[in-house]
């Protein structure tokens, strides 16, 4: 009786101790295959020069979704950053810098006319990039940018929208549109012109050099205020990327006694640098600080914590978002990160619409556009806060 | 009428900017023969010293002293902090190489440059700072003209300008340190064998040139609204272009020069196209070096035989 008692308390302690040996070796493995999924990422932004406030809210949104999604994933992402200045010359350079690193996929670029410039690198070297502010129609049209993807509308949404909302609501007889020379403006300010000319409105294009700054940009545009509007033309849109400038330029027209109704695009959506009463702001991004979801409270405290908030960090958080958890799935298969195989997941994402803060499914065609994407329409109030209004 | 009075009001307004930062170009090149590169930069930390002034007083919008004392401190505070930054720049990055080769300056003045840029970067970030000057200074104050409305910041850059420029024309032509200045730049030796102090003709040199490039940082930023660490190089550039055109050297030369920089910038955006206002100003400066080199006023240098 005694040595069946012993014998059974020795079974006993040989299976708890199997059981703790097995469990510890299974949680170090667990945790051996976490650390093993490391990863990076790079951002390219305009983190300084005239947009910098478009970089740095996209950098706070890209990394704000790379704290949240390493910690929801169990992975070991890390984020470079680039900065590109919004100029395509940079953005040469700084992609050839990533591509010579161990980074598996960018945020960004953040202008169509870098995403021209780099988009063929980017395919040779097999690299996706996600951005979430590169609009015009061209970039996934175009052939040349296979690896590129976007978690925002294209400007063939937005300026059909914009369009149709300035004839139907304003049903102006003249319009005036200011570009800066760059790709996004000029492939938005032709659609939006073909649009408002065969509609029968006189369109008159105007355009200065996007890269003059200080008192050369402020000549440009009183120039254009003095020399070009004139009463006819009762909006101006503003396909632009500097929302300072459609400031400067509604200031011009209202110091020179000339009334007209400022349209800035998305270029121009920063609350702290276009603030002109009565003018219209398109995004394709909604303000999500003003929504009462859970969702979009926990995003905006996760951006505000990791930077500056504001509209262009919502769509870098999705993109960002997406690329890891394409990283996080490659480690779940049993495989390390690669430029190949987190591509192949990307193209596999289908986010729903109410598990990312954009509000829509994220879901890429094979050209790298969303299958199901829209445009939003702010008001500037008497106080500078952005209101949104139907787009119809 | 209408937009040639426009063009004319632009132009001189930022004629007068160009033509301040000039003065500093030609005062420094007077004494010391250098051109320093980083005095657009100074004009950069003077529009960053106006637009930390205008928050120490309550902000844009919520100002907690009269207006006209605002800008008189702004100008007051950013001319003698730019000033002193310039009196340390010479003072510990130039006067070693002062009996260096040539270029070895010219380049310490490039580093400069990236130096200031990139400390204001690293201290106060890349996000463009606003002024947001219709806020303290309504557009309804002004004075029109054939329909065309002159905003009283436009006067103030030009009045301005004018004021400081005849009040450096005095100080050279009519003070004892004037007189040292002249005599340092005609002859350093030879001022020094007269007893007359040239590291410290040097230093103020220094002072009065980078605080008339703070002032016109603080009038910039008034006039153009937005500050960034970038905005130096490119205004410094055309402001070197106006002291060439003058006369390297020459402060008339500067003052004219800045103002005909302005004004052929502004009328070749008005008149010919927005896209191309850089390619007249840096052609201009081709045209007259290849017709004048010594500039409008400048003169040969001597040659003794």
């Amino acid at each position: 009786m005694k040595v069946f008692r012993y014998l059974v308390a020795a079974a006993g302690v040989i299976a708890l101790a199997s059981v703790t040996v097995f469990a510890g070796t299974s949680a170090a493995h667990n945790a051996t295959v976490a650390k093993a999924c490391n990863a990076s990422i790079a951002i390219e932004a305009p983190l300084t020069g005239p947009v910098a406030q478009l970089g740095l809210e996209q950098l706070a949104g890209a990394k704000a979704a790379v704290g949240a999604y390493n910690k929801a994933d169990g992975v070991h992402v890390t984020l470079g950053q680039d900065d590109t200045q919004l100029t395509p010359a940079l953005a040469v350079t700084k992609t050839a810098a990533i591509i010579s690193s161990n980074a598996v996929a960018i945020v960004g670029p953040s202008g169509s006319q870098e995403v021209l410039a780099v988009g063929p690198a980017l395919t040779t070297a097999g690299l996706a990039a996600i951005s979430g502010s590169a609009t015009n129609v061209t970039l996934t049209t175009n052939g040349a940018d296979k690896t590129f993807f976007r978690v925002v509308a294209t400007d063939g949404v937005q300026g059909p929208q914009d369009a149709n909302y300035i004839l139907k609501h304003e049903k102006p007889k003249a319009v005036l549109i200011i570009e800066d020379e760059e790709a996004y403006s000029t492939g938005l300010g032709g659609t939006i012109q073909q649009i408002l000319t065969a509609a029968g409105v006189t369109v008159n294009v105007q355009s200065f050099n996007g890269q003059d700054t200080g008192a050369t940009l402020a000549n440009d545009l009183s120039s254009i205020v003095a020399s070009q509007l004139n009463a006819a033309e009762t909006v101006t849109v503003m396909p632009i990327q500097e929302a300072a400038d459609a400031q400067q330029f509604a200031e011009d027209a209202k110091q020179a006694g000339k009334t007209t109704l400022v349209f800035g695009t998305d270029g121009t959506d920063s609350s702290s640098q276009f603030f002109f009463p009565g003018s219209l702001v398109s995004n394709f991004a909604p303000d999500i600080a003003t929504v009462n979801s859970k969702l979009d409270k926990t995003v905006t405290k996760q951006i505000k914590a990791a930077g500056t908030y504001g509209p262009f960090g919502v769509p870098s958080y999705v993109a960002a978002a997406v690329e890891v958890n394409a990283i996080a799935s490659v480690c779940k298969a049993g495989k390390t990160p690669s430029r190949s195989n987190v591509l192949a997941a990307i193209r596999k994402t289908n986010l729903p619409a109410n598990a990312n803060p954009m509000g829509q499914v994220i879901k890429f065609k094979a050209d790298g556009d969303l299958t199901t994407s829209q445009f939003y329409l702010f008001k500037i109030n008497a106080s500078g806060k952005y209101i949104q209004i139907s787009t119809k | 009428m209408q937009i040639f009075i426009q063009t004319l009001v632009n132009g001189l307004t930022t004629g007068s900017l160009y033509a301040l930062i000039a003065l500093g170009y030609t005062m420094v090149y007077g004494v010391l023969k250098l051109l320093n590169f980083a005095h657009g930069d100074l004009f950069m930390v003077g529009a960053f010293i106006g637009y930390f002034a205008i928050g120490w007083f309550g902000g844009p919008t919520a100002l907690t002293i009269p207006v006209p004392l605002l800008v008189i401190i702004m100008l007051v505070i950013a001319s003698l902090g730019v000033g002193g930054l310039g009196v340390a720049i010479e003072r510990f990055a130039y006067r070693p190489l002062r009996n260096a080769p040539r270029i070895a300056p010219l380049i310490t003045a490039l580093g400069i440059s990236f130096v200031l840029e990139n400390a204001v970067l690293l201290f106060f970030g890349g996000l463009t700072r606003y002024y947001n000057t219709p806020a303290f200074i309504p557009f309804s104050i002004s004075i029109h003209i054939d329909g065309v409305s002159i905003g009283i910041v436009n006067i103030i850059i030009f009045a301005g300008s004018i004021i400081l420029m005849l009040g450096l024309t005095a100080l050279v032509n009519r003070t004892v340190l004037g007189k040292s200045m002249r005599a340092v730049a005609s002859d350093r030796e030879a001022a020094e064998m007269l007893g007359i102090n040239v590291d410290r003709t040097i230093a103020m040199t220094f002072f009065i040139g980078s605080a008339l490039a703070g002032a016109a940082g603080v009038m910039y930023g008034l006039y153009a609204n937005q500050v960034a660490n970038l905005i130096g190089f490119l205004a410094g550039l055309k402001a070197f272009t106006a002291a060439v055109v003058g006369g390297i050297g020459s402060i008339p030369g500067a003052m004219i020069g800045g103002m005909f920089i302005g004004l052929c910038e502004s009328f070749s955006l008005s008149y010919i196209s927005t896209r191309y206002g850089d390619l007249f100003v840096f052609a201009i400066l081709i045209a007259v070096m290849l017709v004048r080199p010594t500039g409008i006023f400048g003169q040969a240098p001597l040659q003794k035989v």
